[in-house]
């Protein structure tokens, strides 16, 4: 455990992460890189982009709560100080979103209202379920459900998002390859180092798959509601907004895609590596159905 | 982007804005943490230490890894219930700036060939300084921000930036740039306490009487520390130097006097 454990340090960390992808960025992205003007200049698609950005600073700030809250919960020195650095990069991705808010119109003075306006009602019971275990200071279960179920879920998330904007908004694209990058690491430690966990305390597994199964059921509302109310859809690019061939996720052209396909694409996708990683601790992933 | 050396240019919210980002830490951090491993540059030579020397540099360094401890606890459980996303992302920077330290800490440990660092640290550990560490924790168990962002990031960060910048002028050369690091981090976060806390004392100038009441309790847990330390490096009682009165002028340069 402890040679693991020792490639999750603080100093690997600073040369891998600030000093490393994301050295020469400015607050993700490159210094001269902006959001584009036909984004900026169409109301309905900036709408649809600060909704979409609204979600991921809410599911930031879940995570940063999430991850700073075990800090103290957690049993051993290096698991402390690689949530030290997780910690870290939660609340960048909470600032770097919240500044993209800003140069997509939004004034600093109404961010919160912002926020209210656009949450996904889903995506709060989601985080309620896992803060809930953080309060009790349940690092088994406060892991499972933040670094695999909520980063399983960003993960994919981002990917998706990715794809629809690397070719059309190269400045969002960048900030989500840093956070993907992250998001990579934090999935790799709560792996690691909860099924060593869950081997050594096989009875809270119950316990952590009845959580497991309560986020996959707000997740997958979360997803629901957003594909349907989010007009061209939450991937979309700027690309479909224009008819233009678009880029694809998962095999579908994002740019043809209905609303439906792309819900279901991206759900297909969590659940697969919801199986796949809980399998890999030994838990066997539970259907909300 | 502004550096690290302009922000004084700024208006006051933008100024906070930007001391309390992640993109200010990563700029001031760089300029004294890059192409140095664990903080010290690499092919620094150990000195020869005596075996007293050493045994007292184990259990000091020993006794510092508890304050970083209780930071790093402190930083990330006050995450919870800071009042805005700025105070959190700079608690975040903290976080990480206090899980460095122990981390540097627990590597010199090794160097100095510690295999069971939890064992010498609970062996070691000064008893004014856990019970330092215990009243902390309780401010931030109970979601109390100015008594825990007085308690963390003005009595404890003074503390360990008044002993850290001694121990650093008298210190071997490998303990000496690894200290000078960790100083250059606490500044910055007596930084934040001293504008948190300055801007609430104006709003509510009631509340300094019960950050007064808390520091008085607060000071004497300090001061044996202080005591603990000094012996512990082996320094003469003539030779050492007034840390009491260095840490009483720090915490009254933020407006609190004895």
């Amino acid at each position: 455990m402890v040679d693991f454990l020792s490639n999750y340090s603080i100093q690997k960390w600073l040369e891998s992460c600030p000093q490393g992808y994301l050295q020469d960025t400015v607050y993700g992205h490159g210094p001269d890189q902006v959001e584009p003007q036909e984004l900026l200049a169409n109301d309905d698609y900036r709408e649809q982009q600060i909704r979409t950005t609204v979600q991921l600073i809410a599911g930031e700030r879940c995570a940063l709560a999430a991850s700073s809250g075990l800090v103290n919960a957690a049993p051993d020195q290096a698991s402390k100080t690689f949530l030290a650095t997780q910690t870290l990069d939660e609340g960048r991705h909470v600032e770097i979103f919240t500044r993209r808010l800003f140069d997509l119109g939004v004034k600093p003075d109404d961010l919160e209202s912002t926020i209210k306006t656009y949450i996904n009602p889903h995506l709060g019971k989601f985080a309620e379920v896992l803060l809930e275990k953080i309060d009790k200071k349940d690092f088994v279960a406060g892991v499972v459900g933040q670094n695999i179920v909520l980063e399983g879920m960003a993960f994919s998330v981002f990917e998706m998002l990715h794809a629809g904007a690397e070719a059309s908004n190269p400045k969002f694209a960048r900030t989500l390859s840093g956070t993907i990058a992250d998001e990579r690491r934090h999935v790799g430690f709560g792996e690691n180092r909860i099924g060593e966990l869950i081997r050594r305390y096989p009875d809270k597994k119950p316990e952590v798959q009845r959580m497991q199964r309560d986020m996959t059921k707000h997740m997958l509302a979360t997803f629901h509601e957003a594909f349907s109310h989010n007009g061209a859809g939450a991937g979309r690019t700027s690309a479909a907004q224009n008819g233009a061939s678009g880029p694809t996720y998962q095999g579908l052209n994002m740019a043809e895609a209905s609303n439906e396909e792309m819900e279901g694409a991206l759900s297909a996708t969590v659940l697969k590596e919801f199986k796949t990683r809980l399998g890999r601790i030994g838990l066997e992933y539970q259907s909300p159905a | 982007m502004t550096g690290p050396d302009s922000p004084h240019d700024l208006g006051e919210t933008e100024f906070r804005d930007t001391v309390r980002s992640f993109e200010f830490w990563f700029e001031a951090v760089e300029g004294y943490l890059h192409g140095r491993p664990y903080g010290v540059t690499p092919g620094l030579k150990e000195a020869e230490l005596s075996e007293r020397q050493r045994d007292g540099l184990i259990t000091t360094l020993c006794n510092y890894c508890v304050g970083e401890t209780a930071a790093l606890d402190a930083s990330s459980g006050m995450i919870g219930f800071a009042p805005d996303r700025g105070a959190k992302v700079f608690l975040a920077t903290q976080v990480v700036d206090e899980g460095r330290h122990l981390e540097v800490l627990l590597h010199r440990l090794g160097q100095l060939g510690v295999t069971d660092p939890d064992a010498e640290i609970e062996q070691r550990a000064n008893r004014s300084l856990l019970k330092f560490k215990e009243r902390l924790l309780e401010f931030v168990d109970a979601r109390d921000w100015e008594a825990s962002v007085f308690a963390q990031n003005v009595i404890l960060e003074c503390l360990e930036f008044t002993v850290f910048r001694h121990h650093a002028g008298t210190a071997d050369p490998i303990t000496a740039e690894m200290l000078r690091g960790i100083v250059s981090d606490e500044r910055r976060h007596m930084g934040f306490g001293e504008n948190d806390l300055g801007r609430r004392l104006l709003i509510a100038p009631h509340t300094h009487d019960r950050l007064y009441r808390i520091k008085r309790e607060l000071d004497s847990l300090v001061l044996d520390t202080f005591a603990e330390t000094l012996g512990e490096l082996g320094i003469e009682r003539e030779e050492r130097p007034d840390l009491a009165g260095d840490y009483m002028a720090a915490v009254a340069r933020l407006g609190f006097r004895s």
